[in-house]
């Protein structure tokens, strides 16, 4: 039994580091079908291979085409998983857990999505409130859920001031959990001059994130 | 060599600077040019082979007047395709007239030192180097010596640098400036001793000869020495290096007709020492700076005379290699990049199969490696536009772009990540953040080339002669500096 578990979280993990979509899945199946733990089937197999293409996207040995391949990949095996993830009480033993959407009236959210994927393969329980999503979803999620962290984006010029109205809202609402900010038209004084903290790219904002929620160097 | 390194198969291409009428114009001129007035052909055994076929030869003078008929007739015989062939078979290419590829051109005499950044003359170490960098390079063809090294006998400095060459780049060798028919002797041998045999070389030619003609309307003393390439079937290419308002018209369509006419009279010198052997059509124009009198390689007029020896060489059939990728600028800088972009696409927008000049400075004259990093980016570039792309169920995939729908993205598909790969990625095109870039120095572009120059020069080693082979073409080499001719 201990040799076929095993054996399943490597397929599970191989699948999404290989980008072999039918490998991850059929992994998926046959862990359900052999009692593994879907957490476990999560934890110790897909989130590590998630984890190590995006250390290697990091240091630019795979590219990002690969990386959000690797990504639909797991979002595909978990699917499979759910069912029997939603019977389970036990929680995923998560780093932080964060709200993160494009800011309203902005629809450029791929460095977003990029963002949501690091996030997620350093072990964040991530709500994706999607592109032009209204402030009040990022108050009201990040009270549902317990959000330790949020994160923001804008690419345009004309809708970076609505990260301020995000950050004025969740301090108003009694949230004080930090708010991460980015986008082609974000800086760092931007940042700093709202009470935000700033992160360039998909890199830098899951280690800030891992900072910010006191889980990394 | 591998199908990706050899672009061009659906390419662009079509570009045409002149009409057809107009092509055929220069063609009837030339002919008239040869026939009227005559080239003189300083070559003994070149008058002898003009005279045996019919010409008028003026023994006094060395002016040969060459019938139409022969020369139309030796241009048919030209031997299509040519097949380039290199030290190791993985390198070999054919010129089909559907492939683009790209040669290092001669021969500076100074080099802006990689370390300290000083111009200063060239050495034989300036050659290993930058033959080892166009080894490495992927999408660099054919190496011609960039340099011509300055601390070997003088006489014999082409056998010294082929034998450097084939220390040190695994690719086909063009010599650009082997004038002496002694030279040819001896480096033909050198490379029939690589290949194993004058048999094998005539199969598999992996020395190519740049040979210059001399406006207006002279076949020099070189030709003696492409004669001797021509018989052991390696290509000689042709080149008429017309100085527009010096040694030619000051008209692009004067020094398009004066180029063409001493080509087509050197081929049909060629044809008729080895009839049906391999031979490349060659023009390096330049034009003048009328306010100064200096002249320079890339102004709009010769980047206009070249491209119309392109469709020439079309006209005729045969493979051209074009000079170009010259810069009068004396740095790697923004100059040097807009001169060779022009020039480099448009010889290949018209149909060049070979362009040559990456890494030379000041009108070819120095050496700067650095650039040659540069240009190889720049072909690397073009070549990606040149290769052109299909138009099919593969590459329009009508399923996925339903389903991603409206306002979806297409990066996490299985037909994006089928395809990636097919994208130009940089070697040294910086396309960071400003906070990376500031975060690291805030190099340029010169920089980043500097920085993959040394690394190629600390990594990079290609596959060593045999000790034997080695053995043997010192003592060529050693052989060849007592029977080449000096003072």
């Amino acid at each position: 039994m201990t040799g076929d578990k095993n054996a399943i979280l490597k397929e599970l993990e191989d699948g999404v580091k290989t980008l072999q979509q039918e490998m991850a899945v059929e992994a998926a199946r046959k862990a359900l079908a052999a009692g593994v733990s879907p957490v476990e089937a999560i934890e110790d197999g897909l989130a590590k291979g998630i984890r190590e293409v995006g250390e290697k996207f990091a240091k630019k040995e795979m590219f990002v085409v690969e990386l959000i391949y690797a990504a639909e990949i797991m979002s595909e095996a978990i699917k499979v998983l759910e069912p029997e993830l939603k019977k389970v009480a036990s929680q995923r033993n998560v780093v932080g857990r964060m709200v993160l959407g494009t800011v309203a009236g902005d629809i450029h959210d791929i460095g977003k999505n990029l963002v949501r994927i690091m996030l997620e393969a350093s072990g964040f329980e991530v709500r994706d409130l999607g592109k032009d999503a209204p402030t009040e979803g990022f108050v009201s999620t990040a009270k549902e859920m317990g959000a330790t962290v949020l994160g923001a984006s804008s690419l345009m010029t004309t809708t970076v001031d609505v990260q301020k109205e995000i950050v004025d809202a969740l301090r108003a609402a009694g949230i004080q959990a930090p708010l991460m900010v980015g986008g082609a038209a974000v800086s760092e004084e931007w940042a700093k001059e709202i009470g935000a903290h700033y992160a360039s790219d998909a890199n830098s904002a899951a280690v800030l994130a891992k900072q910010l929620v006191g889980k990394g160097g | 060599m591998a199908e990706k390194f050899k672009p061009g198969k659906f390419g662009m291409k079509r570009f045409e600077v002149m009409e057809t009428r107009d092509a055929e114009a220069v063609h009837t001129k030339s002919l008239h040019l040869l026939e009227a007035m005559g080239i003189k052909v300083v070559s003994e055994e070149g008058r002898r082979l003009l005279k045996e076929a019919g010409a008028e030869v003026d023994e006094k003078s060395h002016v040969c007047r060459i019938p139409s008929y022969l020369v139309e007739e030796s241009m048919r015989r030209c031997k299509r395709p040519v097949r380039m062939a290199a030290r190791n078979p993985k390198y070999d290419f054919v010129l089909d007239g559907a492939h683009c590829y790209t040669c290092t051109d001669g021969v500076g005499l100074a080099t802006i030192d990689l370390e300290t950044g000083e111009r200063r003359p060239s050495t034989l170490k300036d050659v290993a180097d930058s033959a080892k960098i166009v080894d490495y390079l992927p999408m660099m063809h054919m190496y011609n010596p960039l340099v011509t090294p300055l601390d070997v006998p003088k006489h014999a400095h082409t056998v010294h640098e082929y034998m450097t060459a084939l220390e040190n780049c695994e690719k086909h060798f063009t010599t650009g400036s082997t004038y002496q028919k002694e030279e040819a002797v001896y480096q033909l041998k050198m490379a029939a001793a690589v290949v194993g045999g004058w048999e094998e070389l005539r199969r598999r030619p992996i020395i190519s000869n740049l040979t210059c003609t001399t406006s207006p309307m002279v076949l020099g003393m070189t030709t003696d020495a492409a004669i001797e390439f021509s018989r052991a079937g390696c290509p000689p290419l042709l080149m008429a290096m017309p100085l527009i308002g010096a040694t030619a018209p000051m008209t692009v369509a004067g020094a398009v007709v004066l180029g063409n006419a001493q080509v087509i009279a050197l081929a049909t010198v060629l044809q008729l020492a080895a009839p049906g052997s391999p031979l490349c059509y060659s023009s390096e124009p330049m034009a003048m700076d009328v306010q100064s009198g200096l002249f320079e390689g890339l102004f709009p007029a010769a980047d206009m005379v070249r491209a119309a020896h392109v469709q020439m060489a079309k006209h005729y059939r045969i493979p051209i290699f074009i000079g170009g990728w010259g810069t009068c600028s004396k740095a790697p800088d923004v100059q040097a990049g807009y001169e060779k972009a022009f020039s480099a696409f448009i010889a290949y927008l018209s149909g060049a199969d070979m362009t040559s000049g990456p890494g030379l400075l000041e009108n070819w004259t120095v050496l700067s490696h650095e650039q040659l990093i540069l240009d190889h980016e720049m072909f690397t570039m073009m070549a990606d536009m040149l290769k052109g792309f299909k138009v099919d169920d593969d590459t329009v995939p009508f399923d996925v772009i339903m389903q991603v729908g409206h306002e979806g993205h297409f990066m996490g598909k299985k037909h994006t990540l089928d395809h990636f790969k097919e994208m130009w990625q940089p070697m040294v095109t910086d396309g960071r953040t400003y906070k990376e870039w500031k975060a690291t120095g805030g190099k340029n572009a010169v920089d980043h080339a500097r920085d993959k120059a040394k690394e190629i020069l600390r990594t990079h080693t290609p596959q060593p002669l045999s000790e034997d082979l080695r053995k043997d073409l010192k003592v060529l080499v050693a052989e060849a500096e007592d029977a080449i001719p000096h003072k």
